[in-house]
């Protein structure tokens, strides 16, 4: 995010630019806590607020929107949307859940292994959408209580979300600002990922795992579904598999391509887009087009352009730099008590509130911190303390990312209710082994 | 050619009646929803058949994985059944809002177009707030067909 700290802002009263900034800040991050209203709507406003009263001059406030995430975001939105049709994921899912043999333990084991996979490529919300009626449907079968399989899912999409630039928006947000590739999340978030999910298979094990029975009866039924019937366009599959395969390898050579992510993610979306419509008439394109354009979670993307631009706006006032001196203050200017302060408020912060606001705002306050550490180049350990907290705090609780409330709201309306307290019961320790794995991962290999 | 040249008349559906009346007549006229009155005999709604399954029998996740579904799961089998339980129900849980309705003088292009624009194949056909029937695009269809092929024996 780069910010012309230097353009003179004219707050409109001669108010204190600190103070104003500051308090369109809290307000709009209290009101999109609250959820009482869109979250659009506030970022927007609050957005609009930082021009108007004169925080940011317009010039100000669209350079502080990063476009690499906001182009990256929705390139996927895009590649994802037309895939999915095709039915792919509930293919695999029901692969997977052949594969074990239709054991009720070895199912909930591929159900996670498949979800956190098609986390680690795409987006959480969309992988739990179409993993979870697969998960309804079996378990419905077996006659095994679901709540298991759906606790796990929501680990699992967590997790391996953290995996990779493209798995969580906090990744992709932290990519682009700090220049971090594919190839970096993957190295660096990848290994302690595999182990925070193996750990967390485990404890689910020893909790549920061990219990769950089905009778033969019951598993032969699942062995009789017919996988194949999954795929309602074979054309399509293949196009969307060949397209998204190749957008992984444009992000794993995007460096030595001199290209941004949210380039490769447009480039494949526009490509998949073109060769899907090849061969129909102008109407039909312009439908199909509408249709998957229509398939952008577009109130996300407007939220994250308000965002960008309430924290520019707070960047802009100081309010960042003197948050940043107050943390080096508190930690002494020490890297490790800076690192693990980053990862452990960044994961309860997580749990308990939208991790994309508060992410969003710690960037350019560990930015800051580069003079205290000798510079940018010796901040990746913070970096990745930031990517882990947010991303794994997500499965402290159910609002602690889109994909729990995803997966509580659509087992809801199938009479599993997923009450909040019951899955914090649980959750929310098992989301603190997975940061103390998180600890002493990052403190051994970077610290 | 205009709407009342192409309207079926149905029964309307009362507080009370049963699902299977409704499944009955909807069968009968071949229609897929009937005005629901209430006992003063004002349209405030209609049923649906398409929203009484879905109500009924099919979860949300049996649709998401429609195509996976076949006669050996136990949840095929258990909507069947919940379909026979359905029957005897009164049908007022099923209830939605009242949908689009047009006057029986209008042409039938105008119904084909409202029909269009708002996304559905039926009009419910109202006159001074009194429900004289429904205009399908299949019954507009047929009348077309009937008219042309009148034209060709009157030649």
């Amino acid at each position: 995010m780069q910010v012309d700290h230097h353009a003179a802002s004219h707050l409109i009263f001669g108010w204190n630019p600190l103070w104003v900034a500051t308090t369109l800040f809290v307000v709009t991050y209290l009101l999109i806590i609250s959820e009482k209203i869109n979250r659009a709507i506030v970022a927007g406003l609050g957005a609009a607020m930082m021009v108007t009263l004169g925080v940011l001059n317009q010039q100000q406030a669209v350079a502080g929107i990063d476009f690499n995430t906001i182009g990256l975001l929705t390139g996927m939105m895009v590649l994802v949307a037309i895939t999915r049709r095709c039915g792919v994921f509930q293919f695999v899912a029901i692969w997977a859940a052949k594969k074990v043999e239709a054991k009720p333990w070895g199912i909930l084991l591929m159900l996670a292994v498949v979800t956190a996979a098609f986390s680690a490529l795409l987006d959480n919300v969309t992988t739990v959408l179409l993993v979870a009626p697969i998960t309804l449907l079996i378990t419905d079968e077996l006659k095994v209580n679901p709540y298991p399989y759906l606790f796990t899912e929501i680990f699992a999409s967590n997790i391996g979300g953290t995996a990779t630039l493209i798995g969580d928006p906090p990744n992709i947000m932290i990519g682009s600002a700090v220049g971090l590739t594919f190839n970096d999340f993957l190295l660096n978030l990848g290994p302690v990922s595999v182990i925070s999910l193996i750990v967390t298979m485990g404890i689910i094990y020893f909790i549920w795992g061990r219990r769950l029975q089905a009778t033969d009866e019951a598993r032969e039924r699942i062995m009789q579904f017919r996988e194949r019937e999954a795929i309602t366009d074979v054309t399509l599959l293949k196009q969307s598999l060949t397209v998204l395969a190749l957008v992984i390898v444009g992000f794993a050579f995007a460096h030595p391509l001199g290209l941004e992510p949210a380039t490769i993610a447009m480039f494949g979306a526009g490509v998949l887009l073109l060769i899907t419509n090849i061969g129909r008439d102008a109407e039909e394109q312009s439908e199909d087009v509408h249709h998957s354009f229509g398939e952008v979670e577009w109130v996300t993307i407007f939220f994250f352009v308000g965002l960008f631009i309430v924290v520019a706006g707070i960047e802009h006032a100081g309010l960042l730099n003197i948050l940043a001196n107050w943390v080096t203050d508190v930690t002494g200017g020490d890297m490790t008590y800076t690192a693990m302060l980053i990862l452990w408020v960044s994961a309860v912060a997580s749990a308990i509130v939208d991790n994309i606001p508060f992410v969003a705002t710690m960037i350019p306050i560990i930015e800051s911190m580069a003079p205290t550490f000798g510079g940018s180049e010796n901040l990746e350990p913070l970096w990745w303390s930031l990517a882990l907290g947010a991303c794994l705090g997500g499965n402290g609780s159910l609002v602690g990312a889109s994909a729990n409330l995803i997966v509580a709201a659509f087992a809801e309306r199938a009479g599993h209710r997923i009450a909040f307290l019951r899955f914090m019961a649980l959750a929310f320790p098992l989301m603190l082994v997975s940061i103390v794995i998180a600890s002493i991962y990052v403190y051994l290999r970077y610290l | 050619m205009l709407v009342r040249d192409a309207i079926i008349h149905t029964r309307v559906v009362r507080p009370g009646m049963p699902v299977r009346d409704v499944f009955d007549e909807c069968g009968r006229v071949h229609v897929q929803s009937l005005p629901f009155v209430d006992m003063d005999g004002r349209l405030t709604g209609r049923v649906t058949l398409k929203n009484v399954m879905k109500i009924a029998c099919l979860p949300e996740h049996m649709v998401h994985t429609a195509t996976l579904l076949g006669s050996f799961l136990s949840c095929v089998n258990n909507a069947q059944d919940k379909i026979k339980e359905l029957l005897p129900s009164p049908v007022d849980a099923y209830v939605r809002q009242t949908h689009v309705w047009i006057g029986s003088a209008e042409p039938a292009i105008k119904a084909l177009a409202i029909m269009e624009k708002n996304d559905t194949s039926y009009l419910f056909v109202v006159d001074d707030g009194e429900y004289q029937g429904i205009v399908t695009i299949q019954g507009i269809a047929a009348k077309m067909s009937e008219m042309y092929a009148e034209s060709l024996m009157g030649q």
